[in-house]
């Protein structure tokens, strides 16, 4: 997984304020995973316009073949749990629901993580932070966690490998070890490039008490209204609903 | 608290969050919904356990709870983990610092108070039951009979208790690890 938080600013298309890509992933845990006012057609026609907004937004980030993929299963799936959910029963209908469930309201806002993690660079999620008030005992923690899923996830792949090769896996001779000679390695490994990490983050001045200054220009342009403008909406419609002006 | 203590909250949320996130997917499966709150807290309490001899001031404990909380929210678990894990990692701090940030038995306990967290996902099951289910109405209705069947009301506090009585398991499983393992690699 590579370009996670180390976006490539000369080559990157459309850019959005860090901000308005937040607001944007609170929108869609909200309505898209939470199904918040699903029970009004205008939001649940809202919601549809929000979950393909991750698309769109990858599709301008100059990523137009993941988007195009991400744009036909979400179509492909939003088609069968429309048509085929309601006439389906029992077991067809348990697998059926989950992965509509999974790619209807869960894949929205997984390429909308996507996204945010590969067009926004550290300093700018920080940057975007520090303009919202968020204390640094938040941001910095928060923004180390970022950086530090994809190395992660990487090194407990390269131990999976190194494991299944000595037989420690499921249905392997040494399946007993599963747990503590996967984690173990992980920690290990981790523990060193964190404090490789930290080192490197120390020299940039991280922590300490001056206030630092950030040479990321953010800010809310054209394109960030036009978003913020179609997430509002949706807040409105769901409140238009509640109160009954619209069904 | 300086950078490199926060850089390290950092470094322990991604290991525990990245647990968290594989247990989590099991929860797909009826059977292992309930397991979520004895499987985190054990398999969580490895890296907790290595977290907690980095911890040496007020607070370290109390934000990685906040930021497990707020990843909770960001994925669409609602407000109710948030709610808890700024009180029970409040708790898990005064609970270490109670040992003066070095006691190992303390460890252990905090390692229990801070899976409190993990339970409180569960509170939207048991008390707006129906409001849960008709967003996942999608899972189909075998699904949400099977997980009523397993998860009566009388369940909610069993939940807390066996996250916490795990987080206790989980507590020694750690201790037990870093004598074997980090004690001896130098980085415990």
């Amino acid at each position: 997984m590579a370009g996670l938080f180390t976006a490539d600013v000369e080559n990157r298309g459309l850019v959005l304020d860090p901000r308005t890509k937040i607001a944007v992933m609170l929108t869609l845990v909200v309505f898209a995973l939470g199904g918040t006012g699903s029970d009004t057609a205008a939001v649940r026609a809202g919601t549809v316009a929000v979950s393909i907004l991750p698309m769109l937004l990858l599709a301008a980030a100059r990523q137009p073949g993941r988007a195009a993929v991400f744009t036909a299963v979400y179509a492909v799936m939003k088609a069968a749990e429309l048509l085929l959910v309601p006439k389906t029963t029992g077991a067809a209908l348990s697998i059926l629901g989950m992965c509509c469930m999974i790619f209807v309201r869960l894949m929205p806002g997984l390429v909308m993580g996507a996204y945010m993690l590969s067009s926004t660079t550290v300093s700018e999620f920080i940057a975007a932070m520090h303009r919202m008030h968020v204390p640094q005992q938040i941001t910095i923690p928060m923004s180390v966690m970022f950086r530090f899923f994809p190395t992660v996830l990487e090194e407990f792949s390269d131990i999976n490998t190194a494991m299944k090769m000595r037989d420690i896996r499921i249905g392997g001779r040494n399946a007993e070890k599963i747990i503590e000679y996967r984690l173990v390695p992980l920690m290990v490994c981790s523990v060193n490039i964190g404090s490789e990490l930290s080192a490197a983050a120390l020299t940039r001045g991280l922590g300490t008490k001056v206030r630092r200054t950030n040479i990321c220009s953010i800010g809310f342009h054209v394109q960030d209204i036009a978003v913020l403008t179609l997430t509002a909406g949706l807040y409105f419609m769901w409140i238009l609903g509640m109160i009954g002006v619209i069904k | 608290m300086k950078g490199k203590d926060l850089i390290n909250i950092g470094i322990f949320s991604a290991i525990y969050f990245v647990i968290v996130f594989i247990v989590a997917m099991l929860g797909f499966i009826p059977i292992f919904l309930p397991l979520l709150a004895v499987l985190v807290p054990i398999l969580g309490g490895i890296p907790f356990m290595l977290f907690l001899t980095r911890v040496k001031k007020f607070g370290m404990i109390w934000i990685m709870s906040i930021i497990m909380g707020l990843l909770m929210l960001l994925t669409g678990m609602s407000w109710p983990p948030l709610a808890v894990s700024v009180v029970s990692g409040l708790l898990a701090e005064l609970v270490y610092k109670s040992g003066n940030y070095q006691s190992a038995s303390r460890a252990v306990i905090t390692n229990g108070v801070f899976s409190l967290w993990i339970a409180a996902n569960y509170l939207p099951l048991f008390f707006a039951a129906e409001k849960y289910w008709s967003t996942r109405q999608n899972f189909g209705q075998d699904y949400i009979d099977t997980v009523t069947k397993l998860m009566p009301v009388w369940m909610c506090p069993v939940m807390s208790i066996a996250a916490f009585v795990c987080g206790i398991i989980g507590g020694l499983v750690g201790k037990a690890l870093m004598k074997k393992h980090f004690e001896k690699a130098g980085i415990a």
